[in-house]
């Protein structure tokens, strides 16, 4: 039964061991998708190459049908896995302020952490700009934190907010991101 | 677009399908995620002696004994299965981690969950927000109403509110948009009841 380390399978000592192995893995695979070189990402905000759409919402699907079949085969426990809460305004301020800085520098937090270990040195500058930036957060945290914890909305999902079932709401999803890969693939070879 | 991907495209269109049908034919109640109430509210209601809510303690025998929320009953999970409930009756769970909540609120009859609440930080947020409630000495007009409402509760509790601490020293929780983890709490929780039991209550 998982998630393992909520139901004691995978203590903490287990849980530390696996995360630099699914760490690796996860780098690899966004090396391999090419998510590593700062102007095949920024493509994607000139619609010129939309493999960031594809590969992140590849990776949601896999993530959502598998998470979906899985509890309801009762492999795993889905309301054990942590649903991380939601502040909206916050978080519609951060997405803002992260798609900026994804445009300007061309990579984002994981990508930059695969484009440094590949020797790219814009992927190092990133790092760098990540951990001044965290720093002045932590700094400025007194003056931040009214907006920091505005908009409490607690640990909720899509289905709850428009009142139906997970598996519509998967469904919905699922045709969403399908019908968004065949116009991504119109876009990028009308670009050719 | 390669023969890979559309089979792959395939798959998930018949895997999601799949889902939505599966769901409309038999909804999985249990999947809901947990719904919550916070500490000043279960609070209020004690003190109004609702006669319609009963909470329960999902802790070791043990923890339970050292310290528990007054008028909480002590209960394994697989015990709310057998619980008797008068209708219209709310149930309030707190535990140390959220598998037992989990196993809890499953156990419960599935026309009981719907009036199922967790106290979401557990024990630990009852003691930052009611029995112990603490104000920084830089605390600003909002904090300081904030923290006459809980020391009047403090006091009902038999609890002791404690002003002009350090800012370090206050509670944090969600309720001040900093939630924790299951193990921070427990660990804040048994912290917070030797600290009240070396002070003799």
């Amino acid at each position: 039964m998982t998630p393992l380390t909520e139901t004691g399978w995978l203590g903490a000592a287990g849980a530390l061991a696996a995360a630099p192995v699914i760490g690796f893995a996860f780098g690899w695979f966004l090396e391999r998708g090419g998510l590593g070189s700062a102007p095949k990402l920024a493509g994607q905000f000139y619609l010129t190459d939309l493999t960031v759409f594809k590969v992140m919402f590849s990776a949601l699907l896999t993530a959502m049908l598998g998470a979906f079949w899985l509890d309801r085969l009762g492999v795993l426990q889905l309301d054990l896995v942590y649903l991380p809460e939601t502040f909206a305004l916050p978080q519609a301020v951060g997405g803002a302020l992260f798609g900026v800085g994804f445009l300007v520098a061309g990579l984002c937090p994981g990508t930059s952490c695969v484009a440094a270990a590949t020797g790219r040195r814009d992927g190092l500058g990133v790092i760098v700009g990540m951990l001044i930036g965290v720093w002045l957060f932590n700094a400025a945290f007194v003056w931040v934190e009214p907006l920091y914890s505005a908009t409490p909305m607690g640990s909720i999902r899509l289905t709850d907010l428009v009142d139906i079932p997970s598996g519509a709401g998967v469904a919905g999803v699922t045709a969403l991101a399908l019908i968004g890969f065949a116009v991504a693939g119109r876009i990028e070879r009308a670009d050719r | 677009m390669t023969r890979l991907h559309t089979a792959l495209a395939l798959v998930a269109a018949v895997l999601a399908g799949a889902a939505g049908a599966a769901d409309l034919a038999s909804p999985v109640a249990s999947r809901q995620p947990l719904a919550f109430i916070g500490a000043p509210d279960l609070a209020a209601r004690i003190m109004r002696g609702d006669a319609t809510l009963r909470l329960f303690d999902l802790r070791t025998a043990d923890a339970y004994q050292q310290f528990h929320i007054p008028t909480a009953v002590h209960a394994a999970p697989a015990d709310l299965a057998d619980v008797p409930l008068e209708p219209g009756t709310d149930v309030v769970l707190y535990g140390d981690d959220r598998r037992a909540l989990t196993e809890g609120v499953r156990a419960m009859p599935a026309e009981r969950r719907s009036r199922v609440r967790v106290l979401r930080e557990g024990l630990s947020e009852w003691l930052g927000r009611v029995h112990e409630p603490r104000l920084a000495a830089d605390a600003t007009p909002e904090e300081r109403a904030e923290f006459e409402r809980a020391a009047a509760m403090s006091r009902f509790f038999g609890g002791m509110p404690l002003a002009n601490v350090p800012r370090a020293e206050v509670p944090a929780g969600y309720w001040t948009g900093t939630p924790r983890s299951d193990d921070l709490l427990a660990a804040a929780a048994l912290q917070s009841v030797a600290t009240i039991r070396r002070r003799g209550c």
